[in-house]
């Protein structure tokens, strides 16, 4: 286990550097002088000049990109064009509203998706189940922006439950949690159902109920155990979509959130947010997989990491 | 039957858990009616209060409240008087003006307002670690391409008189340097409190200034509050400004109606949803210094023949446009200049003649003609009305949109043909708004490439007098000679912005692109009854 750690480690730091170096000379070859962008429109080409002089981007972009990079692995992502603030420091402050949004999220969507696709496997083919999978379907074809605009419409603006925008108190994450999960909910719950349903037909859940097990024991004790391989593989995936996909949301509640902060940046075209968002997104995605492999083990002790017991 | 229970408790706490944990008030607090708070909506400009190093409007609303320059545009937009106690003195030659500040003012730290403090900020704005964006609008001043260039670090064309007197030596006489001293660019910063802040400055609450209110809560994310300066030396009307980011127009608009907010820009593309809404009394429409107009690149061959250019002007029914498309959002144009300029002049609406146009264009070999537009996603729907005008007359006009970024680089390379152009002077004068795009140095930077010897003349001799009256009759000549001779660009309107504000909002008024709240109060006694 710790060799293969380390193995994949070592991977995840080659791929995020590989994507670092992408990111960068793309955004470099991309039309969009962030200078331009910056000073608007009526900097005269002296001042978009001397600007351009002071940012260091008239270097060559192999310099510029040896340069962040060296800078980086000193933990210093640079200093964004247009806010002036040290990336790190403005990622930091995004990342702690948006892992409040996933967190908040991603709990609803598990415990909304596994309870409902659970349900929906025990009242398999009965009214229940087809009303949860109605639900399931809807949740996962309604845009999540357009749910966002009803939920501000009734709880916020008719029967002012919550905020319609903002952060500031806990009751204003509710509509962004609801609006953000809902989808990974349905995902969940239609893959909770058809695994579960896989498994419910297996000889070993005919003999627990044979043995006298409550329906109980046999659904959360045998079959959902035995479910939870694919569900952790789709939750896996939803986990990290739900960190870097939150754009559309935080933009419509106003949720200042690295979303809403990659967002801005790439139409500014603020190298150095752009590369620090790419960054976050890429670290995300590959500590989430790695999470999510070795709960397999976790899971079904028979999944051994790295072929140790080959 | 226990597993069925079960489920029925998980689905009931799923369903109704939600409303439980909420406390059911909305986040932004309710205004105590015995106070003055304003609360106001705003995008969030996501940049320091520091207006050296951007040029951002909805920065200017926020650090306008706080800092003050020698002079400022009024909501009128006439220059007036502020922190300089009269009018400069101008030396005969127009190069040196002679400056005296008033007497007493105090920054909201408490220290005296002096004519250090008027150098520190020119030369802060000259050091190139400030990194400061606006120079070009004060670098004719002596010495300061040498303090930018990094070749001095003092800025020798200002000298100090006295504790309230300076003067300022210019490279070239320019009769815009007293407006260009009116704009936020150049308000006036305490050079101690500014040092002590160095880079932070502008962020959180480091920004000091002379104005009515000064910074008490800024998290740079969710809002800022400010409150009154104590040591202003007139009156604030209210006791608390909260300015709310809201960057979603919808969002915003949806806080407003729920009661959430005072005050906030109703965007062009709600104005029609909300017109005929419960929020329409609210309703206040404002006409900034700008003007609409179709960006013509009069080096591409199809363009070059004035006939081609009038044809495209003559198939555009403005006044349709303006309030059937536009829905009264726009008043059409009869030249550059906007009505609230010097150097405007009241001429008859353009001409709206299709078979005119057709016939010039025959006349002119360019019957099948065919343009391709470059346009941002914002401009897209009103340039695809443009589109259905040219093809009344047989144009076919190819319409593009593409990225920000990617279209500032097509425009300033000079490659696309034609485009969609809204273009606001910075205050109320012709050199800022018509000299900056058509003057030809500056066209050809602008996909424009006008370039008329006798325009260039006349602009560049009305931007070195100092007599208005002749500076206008000028500006009036160099505009028709732009728009109705040589259709050197094809204005379409003047747009009409608005913003809604609850009934005991008072003073509320916009003279240009900035939403400026300092002479804004609330009548609480209607306050009470909403």
């Amino acid at each position: 286990m710790p060799k293969y750690l380390l193995k994949r480690i070592a991977q995840a730091i080659g791929v995020v550097l590989v994507i670092s170096m992408i990111t960068f000379f793309i955004l470099n070859i991309v039309p969009g002088n962030p200078v331009q962008l910056m000073l608007g429109d009526f900097a005269t080409q002296e001042t978009i000049d001397r600007v351009t002089h002071e940012m260091g981007l008239d270097k060559p972009v192999v310099l510029q990109y040896l340069h962040w990079l060296g800078n980086m692995l000193k933990g210093d992502f640079g200093t964004s064009y247009f806010q002036r603030q040290p990336v790190l420091l403005l990622l930091g402050k995004a990342f702690t509203v948006t892992a409040k949004l996933a967190l908040s999220s991603y709990v609803l969507a598990l415990v909304i998706g596994v309870g409902f696709g659970i349900i929906a496997a025990v009242f398999h083919n009965r009214f229940l189940d087809k009303l949860l999978m109605v639900f399931s379907i809807a949740g996962i074809s309604a845009p999540n922006f357009w749910i966002a605009i009803i939920l501000q419409i009734i709880f916020g603006l008719k029967l002012h439950w919550f905020p319609i925008s903002g952060v500031r108190t806990f009751a204003a994450y509710i509509l962004p949690t609801i609006a953000l999960g809902t989808r990974y909910a349905a995902s969940i719950s239609r893959i909770t159902r058809t695994s579960m349903l896989e498994v419910v037909k297996q000889d070993y859940i005919r003999t627990a109920k044979a043995k006298g097990l409550s329906r109980l024991q046999v659904t959360m004790g045998h079959a959902f155990r035995n479910a939870l391989i694919p569900i952790v593989t789709v939750a896996g995936a939803d986990l990290s979509n739900i960190f870097t996909g939150s754009m559309l949301i935080e933009s419509v509640f106003s949720i200042p959130g690295i979303g809403k902060l990659f967002l801005d940046c790439i139409g500014n075209r603020d190298l150095p947010l752009v590369e620090g968002g790419v960054m976050y997104i890429a670290v995300i995605c590959v500590i989430v997989y790695l999470l999510v492999d070795m709960l397999y083990t976790v899971i079904d002790p028979r999944i051994r990491l790295g072929g140790e017991n080959e | 039957m226990k597993m069925k229970k079960a489920l029925i408790v998980f689905l009931l706490l799923a369903l109704m858990g939600a409303p439980v944990f909420a406390n059911g008030k909305a986040e932004v607090k309710t205004a105590e009616p015995t106070r003055k708070v304003l609360r106001f909506g705003q995008t969030n400009p996501k940049l320091a209060m520091d207006e050296q190093t951007n040029s951002n409007s909805g920065v200017a609303t926020l650090a306008d409240l706080v800092t003050e320059g020698l002079f400022k545009w009024n909501e009128d937009n006439k220059e007036e008087l502020v922190l300089a106690a009269d009018w400069p003195q101008i030396s005969a030659d127009g190069l040196t003006y002679t400056f005296k500040l008033k007497q007493g003012i105090v920054f909201s730290d408490g220290s005296p307002l002096t004519s250090k403090d008027v150098k520190f900020t020119f030369e802060r704005m000259f050091t190139p670690s400030t990194k400061a964006v606006n120079t070009y609008m004060y670098d004719m001043i002596s010495g300061a391409k040498e303090m930018l260039s990094g070749n001095a670090t003092e800025l020798s064309g200002l000298k100090i008189i006295d504790d309230t007197s300076f003067s300022i030596t210019l490279t070239y006489p320019f009769s815009g340097f007293v407006k260009n001293l009116g704009i936020s660019y150049a308000e006036i910063f305490p050079a101690k409190a500014c040092s002590e802040a160095g880079a932070n400055w502008g962020h959180g609450t480091t920004l000091v200034g002379t104005g009515p209110y000064m910074i008490k809560e800024n998290d740079e994310q969710t809002r800022v509050v400010f409150e009154k300066n104590p040591n202003f030396r007139g009156k604030a009307n209210l006791d608390e400004i909260d300015i709310i980011f809201i960057d979603d127009v919808s969002t915003k608009l949806l806080e407003y109606e729920a009661g959430n907010i005072d005050l906030c820009q109703l965007d062009n593309a709600m104005y029609q949803q909300y017109k005929n809404s419960d929020i329409a009394s609210d309703i206040v429409q404002y006409t900034p210094l700008g003007t609409v107009f179709i960006n013509l690149n009069l080096n591409d061959p199809a363009l070059k023949d004035i006939r081609v250019r009038q044809a495209l002007s003559l198939a555009i029914d403005r006044k349709t446009y303006c309030e059937d498309f536009l829905d009264g959002t726009g008043v059409p144009a009869t030249g550059f200049l906007n009505p609230s300029e010097l150097g405007y002049m009241q001429r008859d609406q353009y001409e709206y003649n299709p078979k005119k146009a057709k016939q010039l264009l025959s006349e002119a070999g360019a019957a099948n003609l065919h343009l391709v537009a470059h346009v941002r996603s914002k401009d897209k729907n009103e340039f695809v009305y443009i589109q259905n005008c040219f093809a009344q007359i047989g144009v076919t006009m190819d319409v593009q949109v593409v990225d920000n970024g990617v279209w500032y680089s097509e425009w300033q390379a000079g490659s696309i043909q034609i485009m969609w152009m809204g273009w606001f002077p910075l205050y109320a004068d012709a050199d800022n708004h018509m000299y900056t795009y058509f003057f030809s140095q500056n066209a050809s930077k602008k996909s424009n490439f006008y370039n008329n010897a006798k325009f260039d003349e006349l602009v560049t001799e009305a931007r070195q007098m100092t007599d208005d009256s002749q500076r206008a009759k000028l500006y009036q000549q160099a505009d028709t000679m732009l728009t109705q001779e040589d259709y050197g660009c094809i204005p379409l309107y003047y747009p009409r912005y608005q913003f809604v504000a609850k009934p005991y909002v008072k003073n509320m008024k916009v003279g240009n692109l900035i939403y400026h709240l300092n002479d804004v109060d609330i009548d609480t006694s209607l306050q009470k009854t909403r």
